[in-house]
């Protein structure tokens, strides 16, 4: 059995990230009445990338070329450990979910450090923008899992989601932990309304402008490991609010797997949603925004420890 | 003890010798000699008790008043000398390089090395005497034998008012300790340690303001917060390796102290641990956040120290609160993370200030608004540099994760028992982790605008220019340290178990050595995951530069369009952190100069920002309006021998009242 999910957890891993961003752009394209591009247009856009001929600033240095397939490790990496379903997870040891994080912002740098090596005040800003917000959702995204870990009695993360009893409680602090999961995630994968992937002025941009001197394979392992990253956060939030345990394996597991599917592919539906139907925030709102899905967390924590008896 | 008596001789002889023979090469050369044999011959000894070898003990005759000194080698002390003195000799061997023009001029190099010497003289006497008056002692001559040491271009007014600024915060620290002192010997009337042991393990009022003098010496010792004001200034005045040593060795004393004491108070109160761990918090977060505003690579790293000694200390007030509830876990896993984040900043810290070193070497600035490009032509120092700041910003695979992770571990021990007890250090967690995307960001900055782009100010480039190897093999030694530890965390905890043990054994009838709390396949876990990272990287790379094609052409970086780009436009250091500062700009205070063009024939307009810090500012402002108050005061007080006699006699009378009534 584990074989099996094994093996699912990694096609999930590889393949997802090209059906997300499709959907997200078929739901798009829907809202606005276009026909959209194929579902795994993607593929097309990546492999033809790594068939040009990349052009180097003449700004960088040894680091430029090796940025990209670092951050990509990284997020493979983090994928690894992050569980598709609830109660299994490639690599799995106690404290895991803290390496989790730390992987995460360990791939940042040396993009954050190639935008700044091609001396431009673009990628600059980007940079400086990215690190910014990066460093402000640290310490939600730690303390939902950790809010977890106290729900569950637990500091590995393939079990602190694989619930028990699901009580009417456990629903409702699961459904706070995802909803700032959910900003977790459109903010690290730079999506509406944090920042907008089809814009097309530099100064406005997060993500995209950090990268605007990657060209070739250097990019496709950028926009690869962008969308593996989205994948990754939709992973655990399926995980969350996903209520089978795989438990021993058998029908369970597998009605587990299809519920953990259907939940990512209804999350890049709702990120598609949000944003055919919402305008980005200016900067100075998302640390609001942040804030918000902190403090939704505070109260899911300070419900969980008076739950247990710990305050009186 | 005889070793202690045979390093401290030869460590004075070296000092000696390196003063009165002639030729500052000669000099060197003893001195360093000097210290290699000391530091072989005392780390021979420390090195079984830190591996749980039996603890060594002596005592010395002295005069009245001290009669006796007591000495011990414990697993703790056996800790801090065995990473103190090789890492002051390689700040010592660095300094060959640093200071290699000094060397072949004609002023008198020896004097320096003398106290670099006389550094280690201090390790040895506060690490392990047992009698309060010779720790105080070895503490003084740290200090003095440091500010000596900061001040050593003395020419230049600011390092000179830099060297005095630190002499009087760490004499400070000295007041604050001796108050403590004279509370023990009062109620113990003696300045042993084992002897304060009765009066510090039971509760009461005295024992607490013993315990928050001591945190407040020790507080300030190690820069944490609000006492960290002197730090940077110091750092940013000193020679790279003196900085180096302070800030990664030195001031790891204030540590030391903290540990001592609370292996003596044994089972504190609980309000003692969430006090340390809320100082701590706080130093960790205002530390990096100070970071990120910098434009100085050294004051960077000063600030950086405070918020490292604050991670440590987090640990330290995790450790403390299991104590006080009986919770050995977190005992385990606070206490030995903190001390092994002890040993990881120093490996960093003095690896970072080292490069920063190197760079103003260089190019006469350690300016970050005034570098970039260094990375193609400091082939060496760049990448040495990169790796050392990834380790500070406790990335894995590096050292600086690996205590940051135990210290985590313990944080996120959900256990009910702990009761209401988990929402404050879930907190804690989630407030280190904004931590740790702080420093990223700084990091990041750091580099990015030092060794990436290209140079910003062409007068800082030096062609000729070199690497000095006296300067590259102390780092790369370091490096060796941080990769090791790292990548094997399971070393580090070996490292840290048997100082950690004592701790643990306050807790009694639980004790369990630290390897119970922390299981082998967890560290072996972290390991996996490292080799799996770097092997899919490598794989990446390697299927990438095989299979596809590579970078054939060059062109300018995009500019929208513009084509032109120059050097001063690329980011500056204070935009890079402008947005992090406009979300905490209630915390940070800057100061803003600034001549706008003006009229139809406008002149060239300036503008400056400086990011002060607030509590200095707050303090020498505070100090100001003192002084005007007291001023405005006295204006109206006769400058009479009558007048002030009559306030002699009525303060004396007040003084009389209040001792009847008491």
């Amino acid at each position: 059995m584990s074989v099996a999910l094994l093996i699912f957890h990694l096609l999930v891993l590889a393949v997802a990230p090209i059906f997300l961003i499709g959907i997200i752009n078929r739901i798009k394209s829907i809202w606005a009445g276009r026909r959209g591009p194929k579902l795994y247009q993607s593929w097309f856009d990546l492999t033809r990338l790594l068939r040009k001929t990349p052009v180097y600033s003449q700004a960088t240095s040894w680091l430029f070329p090796f940025a990209p397939y670092f951050v990509l490790a990284t997020t493979i990496t983090a994928g690894l450990i992050a569980p598709v379903v609830p109660g299994f997870a490639v690599i799995a040891f106690l404290g895991d979910l803290v390496l989790f994080a730390y992987i995460l912002a360990f791939g940042r740098i040396p993009l954050m450090l190639s935008a700044l090596d091609t001396g431009s005040a673009f990628e600059g800003m980007g940079a400086s923008r990215e690190a910014t917000y990066s460093a402000l959702l640290e310490p939600v995204l730690l303390l939902s899992i950790g809010t977890l870990g106290c729900l569950n009695n637990t500091m590995s993360f393939q079990d602190l989601v694989s619930g028990g009893s699901l009580s009417g409680f456990d629903l409702a602090i699961r459904v706070t932990i995802a909803f700032a999961l959910f900003v977790v995630l459109l903010i690290e994968s730079s999506r509406v309304p944090a920042d907008d992937p089809a814009t097309h002025l530099e100064l406005t941009m997060v993500h995209e402008v950090m990268v605007l001197d990657h060209s070739g394979p250097e990019l496709a392992a950028v926009q690869y490991s962008a969308a593996m990253k989205m994948t990754v956060f939709a992973m655990v939030i399926a995980a969350v609010v996903n209520p089978f345990p795989v438990g021993d394996g058998g029908a369970i597991a597998v009605l587990s797997m299809g519920s953990s599917l259907v939940l990512i592919v209804g999350l890049a539906g709702a990120v598609g949603l949000i944003e055919s139907l919402t305008a980005r925030l200016r900067f100075r709102a998302l640390p609001l925004l942040i804030l918000a899905a902190f403090l939704a967390v505070v109260i899911a924590l300070v419900a969980v420890v008076a739950r247990q008896g710990g305050i009186q | 003890m005889d070793f202690m008596l045979f390093g401290l001789l030869t460590f004075v002889l070296g000092s000696v010798l390196s003063l009165i023979v002639p030729g500052n090469r000669t000099r060197v050369l003893i001195n360093l000699v000097c210290q290699a044999v000391a530091c072989g011959f005392v780390l021979t000894k420390t090195i079984p008790v830190l591996f749980g070898g039996e603890n060594l003990t002596g005592f010395m005759q002295w005069s009245y008043p001290v009669n006796r000194i007591d000495l011990r080698l414990d697993p703790l002390s056996a800790f801090f000398l065995t990473f103190s003195l090789p890492m002051t000799f390689l700040g010592s061997v660095y300094a060959v390089g640093y200071l290699a023009q000094d060397i072949r001029g004609p002023r008198h190099v020896g004097t320096h090395f003398a106290l670099l010497s006389a550094v280690q003289i201090s390790f040895l006497i506060v690490y392990t005497v047992q009698n309060a008056f010779a720790f105080l002692v070895g503490w003084e001559i740290a200090a003095l034998s440091a500010w000596l040491l900061v001040i050593w271009n003395h020419r230049d007014q600011k390092i000179r008012f830099a060297g005095f600024n630190y002499l009087i915060s760490t004499h400070l620290s000295l007041l604050f300790l001796v108050a403590a002192v004279m509370i023990l010997h009062g109620e113990t009337n003696s300045f042993q340690f084992s002897d304060y042991q009765q009066f510090l393990s039971t509760p009461g009022f005295r024992r607490s303001l013993a315990f928050v003098l001591l945190m407040t010496s020790f507080g300030l010792k190690s820069a944490f917060f609000p006492f960290h004001t002197w730090l940077p200034r110091a750092h940013s005045a000193a020679p790279a390796h003196v900085s180096a040593l302070m800030s990664g060795v030195i001031h790891k004393a204030g540590l030391f102290g903290m540990l001592k004491f609370i292996l003596l108070v044994g089972k504190p109160d609980p309000w003692m641990g969430w006090y340390l761990l809320v100082v701590s918090a706080a130093s960790a977060f205002i530390g990096v956040l100070y970071t990120i505003t910098q434009r100085d690579i050294k004051r960077l790293l000063g600030y950086s120290s405070t918020e490292n000694v604050g991670i440590a200390g987090m640990g330290f007030g995790l450790g403390c609160i299991g104590l006080s509830m009986n919770q050995p876990v977190l005992v385990a896993l606070g206490f030995g993370g903190g001390i092994l984040h002890i040993l990881n900043h120093a490996l960093f810290k003095c690896l970072l200030f080292y490069g920063a070193g190197s760079i103003y070497r260089f190019t006469h600035t350690i300016d970050l608004e005034k570098l970039g490009g260094l990375i193609k032509v400091m082939r060496w120092t760049a990448p040495l540099f990169l790796l050392g700041s990834l380790a500070s910003a406790a990335m894995p695979t590096l050292n600086g994760f690996v205590s940051e992770f135990l210290i985590y571990f313990g944080l996120f021990q959900s256990s009910p028992t702990l009761g209401a007890a988990r929402l404050p250090l879930l907190l804690a967690a989630a407030l280190l982790a904004l931590v740790g995307g702080l420093s990223a960001l700084s990091i990041t900055r750091a580099f990015g605008l030092i060794f990436l782009g290209v140079p910003r100010d062409p007068h800082h480039t030096d062609p000729s220019a070199k690497e000095n190897s006296f300067m590259l093999v102390p780092m790369a030694i370091l490096l060796v340290g941080i990769v090791l530890i790292g990548l094997l965390p399971w070393l580090g905890l070996i490292i840290v178990s048997e100082p950690t043990a004592l701790l643990l054994n306050l807790t009694g009838s639980l004790a369990k050595p630290l390897k119970e709390f922390v299981p082998v396949t967890l560290l072996e876990s972290l390991t996996l995951v490292s080799v799996i990272l770097m092997g899919i990287f490598a794989v990446l790379t390697g299927l990438r530069f095989a299979l596809l094609p590579s970078c054939q052409r060059r062109h300018v970086t995009w500019g929208c369009g513009y084509t032109r780009p120059n050097t001063r436009m690329q980011y500056t250091g204070s935009s890079f952190s402008h947005p992090m500062t406009t979300v905490f700009r209630d915390l940070l205070r800057y100061l803003r100069r600034e001549s706008l063009p003006k009229g139809p024939f406008p002149a060239d307009g300036k503008l400056e920002t400086h990011c002060v810090d607030s509590v200095e500012y707050s303090v020498f402002n505070g100090l100001q309006a003192g002084e005007h108050f007291v001023a405005a005061i006295l204006r109206h007080v006769p400058e009479t021998s009558r007048a002030s006699m009559g306030f002699g006699l009525a303060a004396l009378i007040v003084l009389v009242v209040i001792v009847i009534v008491k």
